[in-house]
């Protein structure tokens, strides 16, 4: 269930706390396995992880469902995590937001036609003197136009 | 000793320096309304519900986390408590379903019962109130989780009594959600408690569900039969029926809880297989019977098959109460016959000395050390485990010497697979380890032993603790070097300074032995029933379950000269073949009685509800078949009388000494093990705890080398009995665990 | 200073940075006289809580035997605040440094920098200079020979406001949900694995080593009575240039304001919030005549918080803006206590059924009194977050949320 790779990714992690606190490491593995999956965690992926995190599996299905990162069903390739929190809002997030699904054609929440995009709306992430903002993938694109949308769109494969 | 002095609503009062406000308030009976908080598990502070007014604090605090200090003033009722509890109460309200006219919790509900005093008539919350998915866990509990209030007291329970984590609050915020993993069921064996310390609706008890609502029953209160504690339980009856059974608090027997088995059993009651009316068997044909009828054609046939008792055997369940049981064995040597045993299910029922328990439950919680021996403790015997499992809390180790590595729930240090023909051989590396380690000289027995690590790692552990104890449990019944295994283990507590616990006499096993319901020189169990006896008195015995050597059993019950008398509280197939008379007799809860625990405790109760259909309670049925049989010594009105000359008889059957040999042992063995739920007649018959995962087990353990030696491969049956390979099974051995009968006897 | 890298441990160096350290690590400065520097600085908990920071040091049993932890609180994520990200990309030496320095003083060998999960670029950056702080033998077991170990890992968060808050922030790095754990026990006796912890937050620390260089009464005289110290503060929203200001405590808002290009041409001020979403609204005219520090917000009716300045100009609905910060509480709560529970709800649904055209003319009754009950009766603060800024909109601006229960819509014209 997790590849060899992602096993010497958590292991990196586990490898940061004491003997015996190996569950330290099960937001990063929980993130991990996501990415590997594509974007969404299943019962499997969280069975496995407890299995090797040695926790109970009810405890990493706490985390999973705790934390807004995981998601429990499929999303687009990319996810747009729009910041729609006070200082984006202030600076026109709403309709950077409705634009936005509107070019896509889809909702918040929904995945595009051709899976590539989804969009979310978040809370703040803390980059609100480049507000409005949003976040794809590592990467945050800050001071958002209609106009950089647009080129940011086009960059995504 | 209290230590310091604060002051609650203007009383003076006293608690430890440290104590949270509300254990010194429970102590005093001052009244907190809370709902997270619950003596027995940790403190969450999450519902809120028990803010106080503590001087000085700008903020009301909660009385359930702040720790009290000398001089400090509180305030559960003045306006600032008031203020805030009752702003809890608005909160928890909102969204909690307003339905409890449908609601199994109604009428002893906290939130409802502290809703009287703190709620308002009128709510101002018109938005939509939350409705939750119920996921299911099982056949015992009941969800209704849309009822929840997120006190976490079934999480906290699971985590740290019942030690597995199997309930969790999943997601954030107003969609937090108490819920296990899968929908699967629970697994716990003590589980039924979480529905106890529910303060809501939300998890009920799944038999219970609309049966009836909870003010119409009598609480009535009793102890339960199923294991060797006694736990205190309360029947609730409605109609002359048990309707349920809840726990009722006895901190030095079993704290607040109970297990599932002590919990749902009373189903079986109630079961279409109970004898109702006497049956007599006429040319092969069975005929109901009046009482008088069946009596006399029992006393005719006894007094023509005993013989002036030579020919005379009584077997028992060894879950009849002490009086039947020392009425029994009265009758029984009255008739002039010592042939009798409670020791169906042992293939060595000699008179070895058994070996005794001399450790309480509650100091179980201060061990530093257990050896547990030929035990799946957990399920034979869940208080005892649990109370294990509190010591391991507090940093307890645990050694094992069993025949399969058994899912504990806590860790095990060291463990020994062993089959029961090598387990003398294990247990003399041990108490070797031990005498060598302590410098203490070894008998001549241990010359020619192997010691192993394993052996050396265990004897420090035991040498190295406090206050160790070594447990002994019930696959040792079914070892025919018993005696020997018992005798070792008494000597490596003696050379440990370990204390002992006997866990292989379950049930009200202790009773029978206080009664001397065992020959001295007549025959025991196995030769009752492979001897030429023809007559026979079978008390709620069920040989094919019950009896070790089952097939032969009922082979040699079923011969032309036998004439079996079989008091029975359930039909069975194999008695209606054997039997020749059966007198219905009152099952748990139907009759008054005692039982016998661990610590020695005898605890009497009365009866919850009347007998079902004309059955009688045993001890009358066999008062009056002493009397048909002019017996003398049976002038009881009651079974207190009979508790009372019972109990102020000391056990008198001399002992033999045990010498540790090899004895011949086949080179496969058998270990039989039922499940929890098919322990005893009754719990058999309760039909929700067949369909959990505990009750449907049934798998026949062997490892890939025996199972070779067996050509056994997976998809096979062994003894009737799903194969299941994989190397958690001792070398030479077949550990099966099921709620089958034993079809083709033990091996 | 290297403009092309500033994050690297040469600018850090060569602008000062690890001096103190060094110090330390040639045993020439004792923890007590850090403890004395830090407390004459008054540097106080740049998170929010503005809890002193020498003080909280000095709370730790550093003579006591066994682990001790310490932890940097990277979760940055109150609405409005961003200054902690760029000092992760910018400056991540001095967080090192002040977070061994405290490992030092409190004889806690290891120290967890948890950083949000997002903050990606922070954290690879943050990352590398921790690579270039262990390579240069400035971390690690008895560096040098010193006898001084510190080990430092950074941690990374999944999305969940509330682990800014410390225990919570504890318990997510425990591998659990971060939900805040009741007190006392405090962190100094019961923390991170149950062994003695300080948090403090990502600026705290990086304030630290410039002050036990330059001296803590360098530091107390660059701010005013109370405030010691300069502090980053974000100003945001309707400015013309938002962005993170370091300037000196007691700044007034109108210059910091200024700093940020004013307020876009043709518009008015309308309030602020000072601290970040959960402090309380100040309307213009206060907002104007107060300074930025501790005792002066406080005195306009807020307070300082994660200096984070949220401007609003007179084109912001304010039903709008407190129904937005009101669905945030209600999305982050962690759901434990249940006057946060169900309260945020309550109130989101509330003010989102007023957005919808069906208030009722008892609903601002109703929201000033839910806030009320939640206030002060949880575990944590984030209920009072919660409340403050409904019970603060509503006084300060009563008028424009009548207008719109009654009219079903809103009264600030440029708002759709």
């Amino acid at each position: 269930m997790i590849s060899n790779q992602a096993r010497k990714e958590i292991d990196i992690w586990v490898a940061k706390y004491p003997e015996g606190k190996k569950s330290s490491a099960v937001m990063q593995a929980l993130t991990i396995v996501q990415k590997e999956n594509g974007g969404n965690l299943t019962n499997e992926l969280i069975l496995a992880v407890a299995d090797y995190l040695e926790m109970p599996a009810i405890s990493v299905q706490e985390v999973a469902t705790f934390y807004e990162n995981y998601n429990d069903k499929p999303v687009g390739k990319h996810v747009i995590r729009f910041c729609h929190n006070i200082s984006c809002m202030l600076n026109g997030s709403d309709e950077l937001i409705s634009y936005l699904e509107e070019k896509l054609g889809v909702k918040t929440g929904e995945i595009s036609k051709d899976g590539l995009v989804s969009v979310k709306r978040v809370e703040c992430l803390g980059a609100c003197v480049g507000a409005p903002m949003c976040q794809i993938g590592d990467q945050y694109y800050e001071n958002l136009t209609e106009k950089s949308i647009d080129e940011i769109l086009d960059g995504l494969k | 000793m209290a230590d310091i002095e604060i002051e609650i609503d203007g009383k003076v009062v006293h608690g430890y320096s440290g104590e949270t406000v509300i254990s010194i308030a429970d102590r005093e009976g001052i009244d907190i309304p809370r709902f997270c908080y619950h003596k027995k598990l940790s403190v969450a502070a999450n519902c809120r519900m028990c803010l106080v007014d503590i001087e000085g604090n700008p903020k009301p605090q909660p009385a359930c986390s702040t720790p009290s200090s000398a001089g400090m003033k509180v305030h559960t009722k003045n306006e600032k408590a008031k203020t805030a509890q009752k702003a809890v109460m608005e909160f928890l309200l909102i969204n909690h379903p307003l339905d409890c006219p449908i609601c199994d919790q109604g009428g002893e509900c906290e939130l409802q019962d502290v809703a009287m005093e703190y709620g308002s008539d009128i709510s101002r919350f018109t938005e939509g109130k939350r409705i939750v998915d119920d996921k299911g866990i099982g056949a015992l509990i009941q969800t209704d989780m849309t009822r929840c209030i997120h006190c976490t007291r079934c999480v906290r329970f699971g985590a740290e009594v019942g030690g597995i984590v199997e309930m969790g609050a999943t997601g954030r915020g107003e969609d937090l959600k108490i819920e296990p993993f899968l929908s699967e069921g629970i697994q716990s064996e003590l589980s039924g408690n979480m529905i106890d310390v529910c303060p809501v609706g939300a998890l009920t008890s799944k038999p219970f569900r609309y049966e009836v609502r909870s003010w119409q029953m009598n609480s009535i209160q009793t102890i339960a039969r199923h294991d060797l504690v006694g736990s205190n339980i309360f029947t609730q009856t409605h109609k002359s029926k048990v309707k349920r059974v809840v726990a009722r608090e006895n901190e030095s027997i079993n704290e607040t809880w109970i297990s599932d088995r002590d919990r749902f059993s009373y189903q079986g009651l109630d079961s279409e297989n109970r004898v109702l009316i006497p049956k007599l068997k006429i040319k092969g044909e069975w005929k109901d019977a009046s009482w008088s009828d069946a009596l006399d054609f029992a006393k005719n046939g006894i007094k023509k098959n005993a013989k002036e008792g030579l020919k005379f055997g009584t077997l028992a369940s060894k879950n009849a109460t002490l009086e039947e049981l020392y009425l029994l064995q009265k009758f029984t040597r009255g008739l002039g016959s010592d042939n009798l045993d409670y020791r169906l299910d042992t293939s060595n029922p000699c008179n070895a000395k058994v070996l005794e328990s001399n450790i309480s439950l509650t100091e179980l919680e201060t061990i530093d050390h257990a050896l547990i021996v030929n035990s799946y403790l957990r399920l034979e015997q869940p208080m005892i485990n649990h109370r294990i499992r509190k010591a391991t809390l507090n940093g307890a180790s645990i050694s094992t010497i069993n025949a399969k590595a058994f899912n504990f729930n806590y860790r095990i240090s060291h463990s020994v697979l062993t089959s029961p023909q090598n387990t003398v051989a294990t247990l003399s590396g041990v108490l070797k380890a031990v005498l060598d380690k302590s410098s203490q000289t070894s008998p001549d027995y241990l010359k020619n032993v192997t010691v192993h690590q394993t052996h050396i790692d265990i004897a420090n552990a035991l040498l190295n603790a406090e206050h160790p104890v070594v447990v002994l449990g019930e696959h040792v019944n079914g070892n025919r070097s018993s005696d020997q295994v018992s005798k070792l283990v008494s000597e490596i507590a003696k050379a440990t300074d370990a204390k002992t616990l006997n866990a292989s006499l379950t049930g009200n096993a202790h009773s029978a032995e206080r009664v001397n319901f065992k020959p001295e020189n007549g025959k025991n169990a196995l030769q009752i029933l492979s001897s030429d006896l023809t007559g026979f008195i079978l008390f709620d015995v069920y040989p094919n379950f019950d009896c070790i050597e089952s097939k032969n059993a009922i082979e040699h019950l079923s011969r032309d000269d036998a004439f079996v008398v079989s008091m029975n509280s359930f039909a069975d197939e194999s008695v209606l073949s054997f039997a020749n008379v059966i007198l219905p007799i009152a099952s748990f809860y139907e009759t008054s009685g005692t039982h016998i625990n661990v610590d020695n405790i005898a605890q009497s109760y009365s009866a919850s509800v009347k007998s079902a259909g004309e059955s009688k309670p045993g001890w009358k049925v066999i008062k009056v078949l002493a009397d048909l049989l002019n017996l003398e010594g049976f002038d009881f009105t009651d079974s207190p009388q009979i508790a009372d000359e019972a109990l102020s008889l000391t056990p008198s059957i001399s002992e033999i000494e045990v010498p540790i040999s090899n004895s011949e042992m086949p080179s496969i063995t058998t270990v039989w093990q039922y499940t929890p739920y098919a322990s005893d007649v009754v719990v058999r018959h309760a039909s929700s705890l067949q369909q959990t995962r505990i009750g449907r087990m049934s798998e026949a353990s062997v490892c890939k080398a025996t199972a070779k030696l067996l050509k056994l491969s997976e998809g096979d049956f062994y003894k009737g009995v799903p194969v299941n390979i994989n190397e958690s099974v001792a070398e030479g051995c077949v550990f099966v665990h099921t709620h089958l009968p034993r079809q083709l006897g033990a091996v | 200073m290297d403009k092309e890298n500033p994050s690297s441990l040469v600018t850090y160096e060569n602008m000062g940075g690890y001096k103190v350290w060094r110090k330390i690590l040639h045993g020439e400065l004792s923890p007590e006289k850090i403890l004395e520097e830090l407390k004459t600085s008054g540097l106080r908990g740049r998170g929010g809580a503005g809890f002193p920071t020498g003080l909280k040091w000095s709370f730790m049993p550093r003579n006591q035997k066994g682990q001790k932890y310490v932890v940097c609180n990277s979760d940055e994520g109150e609405p409005g605040t961003c200054h902690d990200r760029d000092i992760l990309r910018f400056n991540p030496h001095s967080v090192i440094e002040g977070m061994a320095i405290a490992g030092y003083v409190m004889n806690a060998t290891v120290g967890y920098n948890y950083i949000r999960g997002e903050f990606m670029e922070p954290y690879y950056r943050f990352e590398e200079a921790l690579k270039e702080a262990y390579d240069a033998g400035l971390l690690g077991t008895n560096i040098n020979g010193s006898k001084v170990c510190f080990d430092l890992y950074s941690h990374l968060g999944a999305g969940a406001y509330i682990c800014g808050e410390e225990t919570a922030l504890l318990e997510s790095l425990e591998g659990k949900k971060g939900q805040p754990r009741f007190k006392p026990p405090f962190p100094a006796n019961v923390g991170l694995y149950g062994k003695p912890t300080t948090i403090n937050n990502t600026e705290s620390f990086a304030s630290v080593p410039d002050i036990l260089s330059r001296g803590g009464q360098w530091f107390a005289d660059l701010g005013v009575t109370n405030s010691g110290g300069t502090k980053c503060f974000s100003v945001t929203g309707n400015v013309k240039n938002p962005a993170n200001f370091e300037v000196s405590m007691g700044t007034p808002f109108s210059d910091l304001l200024k700093l940020a290009g004013g307020l876009r041409k043709g518009r008015t001020l309308k309030g602020v919030i000072p601290g970040g979403s959960s402090t309380p609204l100040i309307p213009a005219a206060k907002a104007m005549k107060m300074t930025m520090d501790y005792d002066s917000i406080e005195k306009a009716g807020s307070m300082l918080g994660a200096g984070s300045v949220i401007v609003m100009d007179d084109t912001t609905c304010m039903v709008k803006a407190l129904t937005r910060l009101t669905h945030f509480y209600y999305d982050e709560s962690c759901g434990q206590c249940t006057p946060c529970r169900e309260g945020t709800g309550w109130m989101y649904r509330v003010l989102k059924r007023i957005m919808d055209g069906k208030g009722k003319s008892e609903d601002l009754e109703l929201l000033l009194s839910v806030q009320d009950k939640m206030l002060g009766n949880t575990i944590c603060a984030l209920a009072d977050g919660a409340a403050m800024p409904v019970e603060s909109f509503i006084t300060h601006f009563r008028e424009e949320f009548e207008y719109y229960i009654k009219h079903g819509k809103s009264m600030v014209k440029n708002d759709g």
